[in-house]
């Protein structure tokens, strides 16, 4: 196995390519380091490419990042690796890093491939769409999104039937079914973590009926639907393709909550929320939407004035905790809540119901070092080790945080402590010299 | 006249140009048209796959000019520039046709049209890229230095940032003491750690720079030039004492000095001497003489070598790539009367009960009365209804819960209640809310129109709220103080605002280009900003954007020399009359008045001009063109748009 590995030096290792990531290494790369994004999935862009439009400006997420993400592309001092993951991370001594990349085939040629989607209308296989989060389905030979990057074809081989009509669809012939697994072993002087965040399971709430009542959605399904690459070209609600008309947001789900083990909150939540439920009133001009919240987080900048103006838009806002949720035969929910201002529990009925969940870490990235441990705080973000005077430290010196990976905040909060990441990655690289 | 070999591309975008743009009828329209070397239409133009491809025709096909009809140029102009340059070929002559935004997305209601229209277009980019000149970047050397200002705690990151990675750092203190706001806080959340040793750690780390220059007392009072190259003028008032001193003689000076002036730096809580220092967090640590006050009695003197009346104000000038603007915040000071603010006496403001807890030993005093009760009213001068401030202060729900909950620790028999709007305790804040309410802490929360009272009746404070959480009802607390948890609002002195013409956002604080592509830049070319002048934050915020504004200004000063676009106004001399008026519709500051042959005429300058253009239909005699956009290539084009129509 040891002399498989092709070798590869690089300054700086950025785990995650999304926004995070990908602004930690703009940032070195313009100054003339050399990076290296090892990304996990088949496109970098994370969580943020996937996004409708963002709170407080409601510039279109896709356009922010897709330029961003192609200046990350071209640049001519960053590699990127997708569909790969960091095994394992040591360090052998300062400026010393160690590590092993482990890149799954993706049985596409990224350099031959045209992005011309004749091998999905040849796949005969449908699952669902992981990056439209289950709202659609999509084939075993897959472009993941349509502005991935690279926008180039995949073949999802646990359910590929290999039946070869991929193949014979191809016009350049970039299918290739021996590809194989490929492990690289890197050096690098310094490594950023910006490997994002996941997002609360609302299963473990079984009391909100999520997936045994169809209507009842997640944010991020509602993201997708509100998004310009959205998978209905319009909002309906998944249970029986209606257009709803009394839309409910149930906020900290997951999050403020300590029977599924997470007490903290999650600090974008009531934004997107309010967000959507902007968009919404431009998309469905007639519905009635409902933010039922616990305390109104808009700190940010513009954040409070955006509030405001979603209640003058008419959303409305309704202090409680929801604690039930029930489906009646046409489909449409009930939510049960203690209703805050006047003390008593209540019943409302919506025709759509979207949980608003939190935040959670990205488990796993302390595993791979070896040697020394990277420390996670009670939450298992990674902790920072001086987060008053270098918010980018981690209990590694040479490793350091960009993003959630710490905790859960916004965008511009992420971008800035990736700039803090990549400052700090700066100044301990300047010292190999001295 | 040189031939015309141009290559044309026309993208479907993978149906997102293609379905609404019929473009082989495009192709077709503009294939035989004079100078067309070569036309194709593709899948996806920016694809790595036809990327190669076009290398290799420009090569193969000794193209002159390239044409691509896609996207915006915002998304995919450097992208097909950088084509052009990889295959050997100027990248002005490159043109980008943008049958996206501009055409399908559009007009996807009306696909013959927006066909006719796209034709249109890539007619007009045909017409333009005929013309087009070779040009190379405009390069200015830089000068690897950074003028920080502001001495806090985003300030002195942001100059340790800089000086690690190896730019010359000037550090600017308006005051005599460094350490801005934090220098007032003791103990800070979600550390172990007191304002004074955070301020000292910094400080330390400032000093062992070499590559650092302190200036305290120091304002900056000029500023010219451009990115790469700012001339500086800095002010540095002096402090009338010697810096070689003995330290007992100097506690002489100031115990005998007989004025007494309320102490700001204690937000007026205690008095100082008009010779003073900033007792606990005082760096540089030499006292100052405050000449505004000093009545010149001379018993100072009498009692200290080391004071030194001619000390004069000094002018220092130097030169820096670019200026990092770090000046922080002022706490929100209430209307007279506001919630019984100066008029009823127990009523205070957290930065104020923040010194005050400082000062305090073993029992919390107020004005020589015990303090049990203490009610915290929350977003006073934040989320204003009627006033200007509609912004969170962001900072003081924690703050303020963090500062209760010690109090009480540290005193005991303390009674917190909490008259606020709506906690705030976002991220992991949430812990010190939780703690607080389990150490039985009373939240209290009013109607958004309807804010709690503060009176006073028979000589006791009482704060009056009909309180949201139980139906309405209204309750009242017996305070010994009364503390306004008072926001940030940006700084009363402007001087810094209005020498670099730093804009302002809805909530006056600094704006930002854009706050997620461009968090910490400004749109004045170099200037950057960090902290809470941009906006409110807490510790680690600010810490975050003062070190990616120090990597951006890095980026700026670190190569030697920075790259424009050659896309530049220029000057016809022999038309130019100086009438002045180009120079007044310029936004940037970049048109001068110079003599040449004996007349005066303006001239550009090429490192702050942006080629907006601004200046070019003001001008009367028509002596100003554009690079890249002149008359000739414009008539071209709107000739190519109306010969087709």
């Amino acid at each position: 196995m040891e002399n498989h590995y092709k070798e590869l030096s690089y300054d700086v290792l950025v785990v995650g390519g999304g926004i995070a990531g990908g602004e930690a290494a703009l940032n070195l790369a313009n100054i003339g380091y050399k990076v290296i994004i090892v990304e996990k999935e088949l496109s970098i862009g994370g969580k943020m490419i996937l996004l409708s439009k963002v709170f407080p400006t409601l510039d279109c997420a896709a356009c922010i990042t897709t330029p961003k993400i192609s200046e990350i592309d071209r640049h001519s001092n960053i590699s990127i690796f997708t569909s790969s993951e960091i095994t394992k991370i040591e360090k052998k001594a300062e400026y010393e890093f160690v590590a092993i990349i482990h890149q799954k085939p993706r049985y596409v040629h990224i350099e031959d491939c045209t992005g011309c989607q004749l091998c999905e209308e040849a796949c005969p296989v449908n699952v669902e769409d992981q990056y439209q989060y289950g709202l659609v389905g999509r084939k075993a030979a897959y472009i993941p999104f349509s502005i991935a990057s690279p926008r180039v074809a995949a073949i999802d081989i646990e359910n590929c039937t290999l039946c070869g009509a991929c193949e014979r669809a191809c016009p350049t012939s970039c299918i290739d079914f021996t590809q194989t697994d490929e492990y690289f072993r890197l050096k690098v002087n310094s490594v950023i973590v910006a490997t994002g965040f996941k997002l609360f399971d609302p299963l473990k709430i079984p009391r909100y009926g999520f997936d045994r009542f169809k209507n009842v959605i997640t944010s991020m399904q509602m993201e997708r639907q509100l998004a310009p690459t959205r998978p209905y070209n319009t909002i309906l609600r998944p249970g029986d393709g209606k257009m709803p008309d009394n839309i409910a947001y149930v906020l900290c789900t997951g999050s403020r909550d300590k029977s599924v083990g997470n007490p903290i909150c999650s600090q974008v939540c009531c934004m997107y929320s309010i967000k959507q439920a902007q968009l919404l009133m431009g998309a469905l001009p007639m519905a009635d939407i409902t933010i039922y919240y616990l305390h109104i987080r808009a700190f940010g900048k513009g954040f409070n004035e955006f509030y405001g103006q979603a209640q003058e838009m008419g959303v409305e806002f309704v202090k409680g905790k929801v604690a039930k949720i029930k489906s009646a035969d046409n489909g449409n929910l009930f939510l049960r809540y203690e209703d805050f201002e006047d003390g008593i529990v209540k019943e409302a009925e919506h025709d759509m119901v979207v949980l608003s969940v939190g935040i959670l870490p990205n488990m796993g990235i302390d595993d791979v070092f070896d040697g020394e441990d990277l420390n996670l705080d009670e939450f298992n973000f990674i902790q920072q080790s001086d987060p008053l005077a270098s918010p980018a430290k981690t209990s590694i010196e040479g490793v350091f945080v960009a993003g959630t990976a710490s905790g859960p905040m916004d965008i511009p909060d992420s971008i800035l402590s990736s700039g803090a990441a990549s400052a700090e990655a700066t100044s301990y690289l300047r010292r190999i010299k001295s | 006249m040189k031939e015309n070999r141009i290559g044309v591309y026309i993208c479907h975008c993978g149906g997102n140009i293609s379905d609404y743009v019929d473009v082989n009828k495009v192709k077709e329209a503009v294939e035989n048209d004079e100078g067309i070397a070569l036309s194709k239409t593709t899948i996806f133009a920016c694809a790595d796959s036809n990327q190669k491809e076009m290398v290799e025709d420009i090569k193969e096909q000794n193209l002159s000019g390239v044409v691509v009809a896609s996207c915006s140029p915002k998304l995919h102009l450097l992208t097909f520039r950088s084509v052009s340059e990889r295959a050997g070929l100027n990248k002005y002559n490159y043109v980008h046709a943008n049958i996206r935004e501009q055409v399908s997305w559009a007009h996807s209601d009306d696909k013959i049209g927006a066909t006719e229209k796209a034709i249109q277009i890539v007619k007009a980019a045909i017409a333009k890229v005929k013309l087009a000149e070779p040009l190379e970047p405009i390069t200015v050397p830089t000068v690897n230095a950074v003028a920080v200002i502001g001495a806090g705690i985003a300030g002195m990151r942001a100059a340790i940032e800089l000086a690690d990675a190896g730019s010359n750092v000037i550090l600017l203190e308006r005051e005599f003491f460094i350490g801005g706001r934090i220098a007032q806080f003791d103990n800070l959340c979600v550390s172990n750690e007191t304002g004074k040793e955070l301020i000292t750690r910094l400080y330390n780390e400032v000093m062992s720079h070499e590559n650092v220059t302190l200036y305290t007392g120091a304002e900056l009072v000029e500023t010219s030039g451009s990115v790469g190259d700012f001339k500086i003028k800095i002010k540095v008032t002096p402090r009338y004492i010697n810096s070689h001193c003995a330290k007992g003689e100097l506690q002489k000076a100031i115990d005998v000095c007989p004025v007494k002036v309320p102490d700001e730096f204690n937000f007026n809580i205690t008095d100082r001497k008009a010779i003073y220092h900033n007792y606990p967090s005082e760096y540089p640590q030499l006292p100052v003489i405050d000449m505004k006050n000093c009545t010149r009695c001379g018993e100072c003197e009498k009692v200290c070598s080391s004071i030194d009346f001619s000390q004069k104000e000094k002018i220092i000038e130097s030169n820096v790539g670019s200026i990092l603007v770090a000046t922080g915040f002022d706490p929100y000071e209430p209307e007279v009367g506001e919630f019984g603010y100066k008029t009823i006496e127990n009523v205070v403001t957290l930065p104020q009960f923040k010194r005050i807890v400082h000062y305090a030993k073993d029992k919390l005093l107020y004005k020589g009365k015990l303090v049990r009760n203490i009610a915290y009213i929350y977003c006073v001068g934040s989320r204003q209804l009627d006033g200007e401030n509609k912004y969170c202060s962001r900072y003081c729900c924690t703050s303020n819960i963090y500062a209760a909950i010690t109090a009480k620790k540290q005193f005991g028999n303390i009674n917190n209640f909490h008259f606020n709007r709506g906690i705030r305790t976002y991220g992991k804040q949430e812990l010190l809310y939780d703690e607080s309410s389990r150490m039985g802490d009373i939240y209290l929360q009013s109607f958004e129109d309807l804010p709690p009272t503060v009176e006073s009746v028979n000589g006791k404070t009482v704060v009056k709220i009909n309180d949201y959480l139980t139906g309405g009802k209204e309750l009242e607390v017996e305070a010994d103080l009364v503390v306004l948890v008072t926001g940030m609002v940006p700084r009363k002195d402007n001087s810094i605002e209005k020498l670099l013409k730093i804009p302002k956002g809805r909530d006056k604080f600094f704006n930002e280009i854009h706050m997620k592509l461009r968090p910490v830049e400004t749109v004045i070319d170099g200037v950057t900003i960090a902290g809470a002048c941009q906006g409110p934050k807490n510790i680690m915020e600010s810490m975050n954007s003062a070190l990616a504004a120090a990597t951006k200004s890095f980026s700026l000063v670190d190569s030697g020399e920075l790259a424009h676009e050659p896309i530049v106004a220029i000057v016809n001399a022999d038309n130019c009359t100086y009438c002045d008026l180009c120079s007044q519709a310029c936004p940037f500051d970049a048109i001068q008045m110079i003599e040449y042959n004996g007349k005066s005429i303006a001239e550009i300058n090429n490192s702050t001009c942006k080629g907006c253009g601004m200046c070019i239909p003001v001008c009367p005699t028509n002596a100003l063109d554009l690079t890249s956009f002149t008359d000739k290539e414009i008539f071209s084009m709107i000739d190519a748009i109306a010969n087709h129509s």
